[in-house]
């Protein structure tokens, strides 16, 4: 899931400033999910800027997903009622909101931090980097693009501890000593024993995926 | 007691979102045939050995089939009821297939905005789960 973060008020307020008329949309996807742009954000969100003005007229919908524009059917119809948007989306569904109504800005109210997991409510974990070649099946499904700190494909760095933590922060475990043990207990360690050739970065480049059924469809 | 449980259901409001998708609804109501073929499209359904409560023809007739025949009429218990099944129950992945052309994703969106305007939406923060 994609986890998001709220911006600092004082940045929300200065890209709104201005706007008289708003319309604050949340998504129902992952957002709502990791608890920074559903219902109860946006109503929250909404009270502090009118706290702080008064003056402001800002409306809130909840749609179901902001990266899908099967779910865009009320906010078609509420958007161009609205000199701004404000989307407590991640990058993804803000970029999808600004692309449908070109003509009204859209702010985003929240920074997108990263692909993770639930380690608990409202306690998140950085577990992928989406970087388009998964290594999971030969690393004991430790990834070491996201958790080694160096992001070493061919580890480990000389920098682990004794007490298998990373040079970096005593308190990081180093991804590649976890490989290495879990791959020990599943007898797998050959697994690592050769050498990865250079990636290819493909996460630096916008990708679109259309999967392989998919294809004939979109062929056009 | 949370605030979604002591707010107060506003009823005319419920009548006035049914009243503006009246036409979608009626063709729901109205077409759905109980052929059950939604069914086996739905991931849910046949990852649940096939009970019924996942079928989405069930979810919508059930959810908002209930609040349109209730013209809005409805109390908070009844909402905090239906949570489950539109939320819960259905991750709108837009799988379901309907024969007659039902779109019944939409449907299944159109009810949470129903409880989302009342306040009602899976407490998450609470530790309530979504799935």
């Amino acid at each position: 899931m994609i986890i998001a973060e709220r911006k600092p008020f004082e940045e929300i307020k200065e890209m709104v400033k201005g706007y008289k008329n708003i319309l604050n949309v949340g998504c129902g996807g992952c957002t709502s999910i990791c608890l920074a742009g559903g219902q109860k954000e946006v109503n929250q969100l909404n009270a502090e800027l009118t706290k702080e003005n008064p003056e402001l007229n800002i409306d809130s919908l909840v749609i179901e997903r902001q990266c899908n524009y099967d779910f865009f059917v009320d906010l078609d119809e509420k958007a161009p009622k609205y000199d701004a948007i404000l989307s407590m989306a991640c990058g993804a569904g803000v970029q999808f909101v600004s692309e449908r109504y070109t003509s009204i800005p859209v702010f985003p109210a929240l920074n997108t931090v990263f692909c993770g997991v639930d380690r608990n409510v409202g306690w998140f974990e950085e577990n992928c980097r989406t970087c388009g070649e998964c290594v999971l099946g030969d690393t004991a499904g430790i990834c070491p693009v996201t958790r080694c700190a160096k992001g070493i494909f061919n580890g480990p760095c000389g920098g682990t501890r004794i007490d298998g933590s990373c040079e970096v922060d005593k308190d990081t475990p180093c991804a590649w000593t976890d490989i290495f043990n879990r791959l020990t207990e599943q007898g797998r360690v050959d697994k690592i024993t050769e050498v990865k050739p250079p990636r290819l970065w493909q996460n630096q480049v916008r990708r679109t995926l259309i999967q392989e059924d998919y294809k004939a469809r979109y062929a056009e | 007691m949370s605030d979604q449980e002591t707010k107060a259901v506003d009823r005319a409001e419920i009548s006035k979102m049914l009243e503006k998708k009246a036409p979608e609804m009626k063709r729901i109501l109205n077409y759905c045939v109980h052929c059950s073929i939604c069914a086996e499209s739905c991931f849910l359904y046949m990852s649940h050995d096939g009970d019924p409560q996942y079928m989405p023809s069930y979810k919508v007739i059930n959810s908002l089939g209930k609040l349109y025949k209730k013209n809005g009429n409805v109390d908070h218990e009844f909402l905090e009821g239906i949570k489950g099944m539109v939320w819960n129950n259905c991750v709108l992945c837009h799988r379901c297939y309907c024969p007659i052309g039902i779109d019944i994703p939409r449907m299944i969106d159109f009810t949470r905005s129903i409880c989302r305007s009342q306040g009602v939406f899976p407490k998450l923060d609470e530790g309530e789960s979504w799935l």
